[in-house]
């Protein structure tokens, strides 16, 4: 086999900025590198930071083995809908599943309640006369004569590509496959995805909206693809190019161009990832990351050492049924704007100021109060260090945002407003970390936090106090977490298949032949990933639930084996956890299985890089006035990098670093570890 | 109580608001979670909330606007004439489904718990499920032949399910007796109890963190705020008296329709509706009990608020609904009252109709106003019987400044769809499509949103059907010159012929291949049809939404004007 050559490389393309981690295997070196985003053509900005980094860090383009790529190109298709026109075959009679969709509205008392976006117009959604049954029989065969009218329609609309949805095809996926075929050989332009392949789930609304995402992301990220291979070959640049997934994994470029839906949610997986990893080091299992930057507040979860996945997600009110990272996103950052609403309400985002205008003390304009302004206002934040003394910023206009807009309609003293201002936003996240661990029926006594992003370490120690959670650590290197994550991802597949049958044995002559095709498509995946088998590791689990229930719970199998014990094994695991998350569990009531699902994963070489030694002597802290408590009081203020690893200090203390800055309430005690994060303590 | 120890900042009582609002939220997910059957689980039909010491709604999880408003009636009646405050400890919990004890129908089974802090009740948290049946004469508990309560399921009182943390046995074994499904009335019932502990526990550890005395003031401030914001919102509607009336088709036992009317006085920050010109209660159960049409009456002003209001029960304050014993919206015991929701729907289009004169910018015209609610059941040889519950939607009306949407769960109530492909691996039906109508939008400048179809169709040698719907006469009407919507309409097909059936229809036998067509209608328009921007209808043709014929006749497309 040939030697893979010794650079590594992660890259996590964000709006501004472009962050790459290299690990260089010959010195086990990890360094970090930021250059600009080139928004019209990511690519270029990417090959740009990778030759500068190289030049910087003496290796040779040759030299790199592999290029992890996080993306959001997908993302931001499908949020400003610049996606190619697209078709949707259906079942005729069922044309409008995607349109009506599950017809509930979030805003109860909305006289113009916001509904799902609708991709595909209704011009463009083609009924066919087919019909497979639930049980998997066909009813109404699938005729030549029907496939050329299809074909007929189709080149009427001229689409870039169609996705295809034919009721129950999660049990029998052969009318879908039909339709494929034939497409593929009158129509070779077109780009085609069917829902028995990518999704096969049993709820018709949400598998038609995964297919449609995909099928019209298809040109968009197979485009991006070609243009980054073009520029890299152009380079002599040849590594293998893995693409970053919403489910923390990553995949083959082939992969990507085929399934690109699997990228949509992928933007906080590697900062999860980072989580997950960060957890081994620390020697902590469960962990509640917190990243919180200009907009918003996300929170995901590690459960023991492993990052919480999800089997749905959305987009722009889109659903997506694919296994991804949870993620709990409140519009709660720097940016967010508070209020006082009529009749008194002191209320904090989810509107943002965003960068433009900005908080008021960005000076660009903004007049309405921010997050980021209380902070300024209270002395929290420096005005004159912040980004590192790049930006300056204006206390006065911060101050007098919330006079005017706060204290004044609340008759209250500015630091008063401003500290209600921090409160009514650490109560806000402080709850959306408890709906998260409480959905999982979990205590956030037993969660440490991980706090990352511009904005999480004024807020991540007085959260924590909030909701019972001991220990919070602010990693090194923050800035560039998400690519580390991504770094060390490995390759992952996803495989299901749907099927509602009750968990007895009698079922397993049907289950049984599910598993093993499951399993032996996952190996094949694997094979043509150039995976050695002995890098081969598939799990796999079942989503289960009592019968009747709506929501099915996924439980990991013992055994890969589906025979009587593992089936055995299975159904306890569900009732304990059923007890676990829902407080209750009817160990006499019948139990169903609804899919069984198989996750492989791929491992690449471990990145085994020399654990970071910070050397610093340690210089004493500043003194700065700091609104506390109720009152203003001089405050120890240190700088990060020159904190000597082993030294403790007592809050209250601000510790500042480039892009961000910590504050430690009193009654905690913070320290950094050689490796360089900081590890913030409550006092017992 | 000093009221130095009391003072409490409007920051400190934004985030006891927004505690308690999460608690109902972590009380929501839990039965959404563990609930069992399709109409909870599906369906979202269900509703939890937080009450003060002595049971008024102080915050809620959005789900449901009938259910919500409609629960502090419930436990303030309980705790007036059947179980008083004194005798709940913490260990209880009481039931009922009483509609004549402040509930709407008996499918609604309530759930109350009291919070307990140092001895001292402080609160009670609640949570209201529709059960997919509980006895009666129609499988689903949603026939429309009853005349009587007695004949739509089993009755029960307030009574405590749980006495001392002992589960009451004997309670239970008479429900389970009484229901076609007994386990998964249980296992719904056991997920309302589970979101009960949840939610005693969050308000628990929140009044101990703010301290009891503090709790107690804060919830009274909350109720005193929104009351506030009520008043406000009030007295920014010019003060006038402005009436508006549509009519229901029948109640299912005779042809007669029934009137819905209501005068909506505005007095400076005050609001009183007056109900007194809408028809005497029905004989069939198109009643509504008069907590069900406060919660109408809230849901409406809440809704046409120019504001968004914290929603509790300090709303309630400035408003005097008039609704004398007897009438079909305040019906008298024992007058049936399963299909309540019929009088709900048709009064909130009404007070929007009277709204629209006195705030013509923001009222849309009616919705389909009707909760198509179809029972299946299907007896099978080898599968045994299923019960199937749907309730489905029809379009919005249209706004003075917008289509309506299509096809989208609106006003008094808000369910989710099932999932076709649930119903076939569970039942022996096939569907033969689910779309949008054509035509079936009110035309108007802004156009009111479509209707639907669903087909169903029976694979098995036996079934029955029922259905609860309305509209087949008296069209979603439109505003300022806009057109009402298409009527709704029921058909089975049986050997290729199509028959119409009535909007009620109780128990009837279906055999194997029948067809069962739904067609839902639309919303209202707004404004004259033929100002409609010529791009729209241009776009409405093209899509499908408006056949070409319509667009000629109904907005002069293509016609020199």
């Amino acid at each position: 086999m040939m030697e893979v050559p010794p650079v590594r490389i992660g890259v996590d393309i964000g709006g501004t900025f472009t962050d790459l981690q290299i690990f260089d295997a010959r010195s086990g070196a990890l360094s970090s590198f930021k250059t600009p985003t080139t928004p019209d053509d990511a690519s270029i900005g990417l090959m740009t930071g990778i030759k500068e980094a190289a030049a910087r860090d003496g290796f040779a383009l040759a030299d790199v083995g592999y290029l992890l790529h996080g993306t959001t190109i997908a993302t931001n298709a499908v949020l400003e809908r610049k996606l190619p026109k697209g078709a949707l075959v259906t079942t005729a009679g069922f044309e409008d599943v995607l349109e009506i969709g599950r017809h509930y509205r979030r805003e109860v008392y909305a006289l113009n309640p916001q509904v799902s976006p609708t991709l595909i117009p209704r011009d463009c959604r083609i009924g066919i006369e087919e019909r497979v049954k639930a049980d998997g029989n066909i009813e109404l065969p699938l005729t030549s004569p029907t496939l050329a009218r299809l074909v007929e329609k189709l080149d009427r609309l001229h689409v870039a590509s169609v996705a295809v949805c034919l009721m129950n095809s999660y049990v029998n996926p052969q009318h879908e496959l039909q339709v494929a075929e034939y497409l593929a050989k009158a129509m070779p332009a077109l780009k085609i995805s069917c829902s028995g392949t990518l999704s096969p789930e049993i709820r018709e609304y949400e598998r038609t909206s995964t297919t449609v995402l995909n099928a019209q992301l298809i040109p968009v990220i197979a485009g991006y693809l070609e243009k980054l291979t073009a520029r890299m070959q152009a380079e002599g640049f040849s590594p293998r190019l893995l693409l970053v997934q919403s489910n923390g994994g990553v995949c083959s470029a082939a992969t990507a161009a085929q399934e690109p839906v699997r990228l949509l949610l992928s933007g906080p997986s590697g900062g999860s990832a980072a989580c997950a990893l960060l957890s081994q080091v620390l020697g902590e299992e469960n962990i509640v990351g917190v990243d919180m930057g200009g907009t918003s507040f996300d929170v995901s979860v590690v459960r023991n050492g492993r990052v919480n996945l999800i089997t749905q997600g959305e987009i722009d009110r889109m659903p997506v049924r694919l296994p991804m990272v949870e993620i709990r996103t409140i519009g709660a950052g720097g940016g967010s704007l508070a209020k006082v609403q009529r009749g008194g309400r002191l209320t904090v985002g989810p509107e943002s100021a965003g960068s433009r205008p900005g908080p008021a003390c960005y000076g660009r304009g903004g007049t309405e109060p921010t997050v980021t302004d209380a902070n300024v206002t209270l002395g929290r934040l420096d005005g004159k260090s912040f980004l590192g003394g790049d930006m300056q910023l204006d206390g006065e206009a911060a101050r007098a945002a919330i006079a005017i807009s706060i204290a004044k309609p609340l008759g209250l003293s500015v630091e008063l407003a401003a500290e209600g201002l921090l409160a009514v936003t650490n109560a806000n996240l402080g709850a959306a970390i408890r709906l998260s661990l409480f959905e999982k029926g979990v205590d956030p006594r037993e969660f440490a936090m991980i706090a990352f992003g511009g904005a999480a370490g004024l807020h991540a120690v007085a959260v924590a106090d909030e909701i019972g959670i001991k220990r919070v650590v602010f990693p090194e290197s923050a800035g560039t977490l998400s690519a580390y994550g991504i770094l060390h991802s490995d390759l992952s597949h996803d495989l299901v298949r749907s099927r509602v049958l009750d968990a007895v044995p009698e079922r397993l002559p049907a289950l049984k032949p599910m598993a093993e095709g499951l399993i032996s498509q996952a190996h094949a995946r694997l094979d043509a990933d150039a995976i050695p088998a002995h890098e081969h590791h598939i799990e796999t689990a079942a989503d289960m639930r009592y019968k009747g229930q709506a929501f099915e719970l996924t439980v990991p199998a013992r055994a890969l084996q589906l025979d009587e014990a593992t089936l055995s094994a299975l159904i306890a695991d569900f009732h304990d956890l059923h007890r676990q998350r829902f407080s209750y569990s009817n160990p006499d009531a019948a139990v169903e299985i609804v899919s069984l699902r198989v996750s492989a994963i791929g491992r690449l070489p471990r990145p085994k890089a020399k654990p970071l030694d910070v050397q610093a002597k340690g210089s004493p802290p500043s003194k700065r006035r700091v609104w506390l408590g109720g009152c203003w009081r001089e405050v120890a203020v240190w700088s990060r990098d020159q904190l000597s690893p082993g030294g403790t200090i007592d809050g209250p203390a601000v510790i500042e670093e480039a892009y961000t800055t910590v504050l430690l309430a009193e009654g905690w005690t913070c320290r950094r570890e050689k490796s360089g994060h900081l590890v913030a303590g409550r006092r017992e | 109580m000093k009221a130095s120890s009391v003072d409490i900042s409007p920051i400190e009582l934004e985030i006891i608001y927004n505690a308690l609002t999460a608690a109902a939220a972590e009380m929501d997910v839990t039965v959404w979670r563990t609930s069992r059957s399709t109409i909870v689980r599906e369906l979202l039909d269900y509703s939890t909330a937080i009450f003060d010491r002595d049971g008024w709604n102080v915050a809620q999880a959005a789900r449901i606007p009938s259910h919500l408003n409609s629960m502090s009636y419930f436990l303030t009646e309980i705790l007036a004439r059947h179980i008083p405050p004194d005798d709940w400890g913490p260990d209880d919990i009481v039931i009922s489904n009483d509609p004549y004890c402040g509930g709407q129908h008996l499918p609604d089974i309530v759930a109350f718990k009291a919070v307990f802090q140092n001895g001292r009740r402080i609160g009670f948290v609640g949570t209201l499920c529709h059960h997919l049946d509980v006895g009666g004469s129609s499988p689903g508990s949603y026939g429309s032949s009853a005349i009587e309560i007695f004949q739509e399921g089993l009755r029960i009182p307030p009574v405590k399910l749980v006495d001392g943390g002992k589960p009451n046995e004997a309670v239970r074994d008479i429900i389970l007796q009484n229901v076609r499904q007994p386990e998964i009335l249980w296992g719904d019932l056991q997920s309302q109890l589970a979101s009960l502990q949840i939610g005693a526990a969050n308000v628990g550890r929140l009044a101990k963190k703010v301290g009891d005395e503090r709790f107690e003031h804060a919830l009274n401030q909350l109720l005193d705020r929104s009351e506030d914001s009520m008043r406000a919102v009030i007295g920014r509607i010019p003060d006038g008296i402005y009436e508006f009336e549509d009519s229901i088709d029948d109640d299912g036992i005779s042809d007669r329709p029934l009137r819905i009317h209501a005068k909506v006085t505005v007095a400076g920050d005050e609001l009183t509706v007056d109900l007194s010109g809408c028809s005497q209660q029905a004989m069939g159960p198109s009643n509504a009990t008069l907590a069900s049409t406060c919660s109408t009456v809230f849901y409406a002003l809440m809704a046409s608020s120019d504001v968004p209001i914290a929603a509790n029960a300090g709303c309630y304050r400035p408003v005097k609904i008039i609704a004398p014993p007897g009438l079909c919206v305040n019906a008298s015991s024992p007058a049936p009252v399963v299909h309540r929701i019929a009088i709900g729907h048709r009064l909130a289009t009404v007070l929007f109709g009277a709204l629209h004169q006195a705030v013509p910018e923001r009222m849309p015209a009616a919705y389909y106003a009707v909760s198509y609610v179809v029972t299946l059941q299907t007896i099978d040889p080898q599968l045994g019987r299923r019960v199937l519950v749907e309730i489905e939607v029809g379009g919005a009306g249209a706004l003075p400044y917008s289509d309506g949407a299509s096809a989208l769960s609106f006003g008094m109530h808000n369910n989710a769809n099932i999932p076709m492909e649930m119903i076939e691996s569970d039942m022996p039906v096939t569907f033969l499509g689910y779309g949008l109508l054509t035509d079936s939008g009110g035309p108007g400048r802004q156009r009111g949103g479509l209707g639907l179809w669903r087909e169903w169709r029976i694979d098995c040698a036996m079934a029955q059907l029922s259905t609860n719907l309305d509209r087949f006469k008296f069209r979603p009407f439109g505003l300022a010159g806009g057109e009402p919507a298409a009527p709704s309409a029921l058909y089975l097909i049986r050997g290729g012929t199509r028959q119409a059936l009535p909007s009620k229809v109780t128990n009837m036998m279906l055999q194997k291949g029948d067809i069962i067509r739904l067609e839902t209608s639309g919303g209202g328009g707004f404004g004259e049809a033929r100002l409609r921007a010529r791009a729209s209808v241009e776009r409405d043709i093209q899509l499908g939404f408006v056949s070409a014929a319509a667009a000629e006749s109904r907005y002069g497309y293509g016609n020199p004007s």
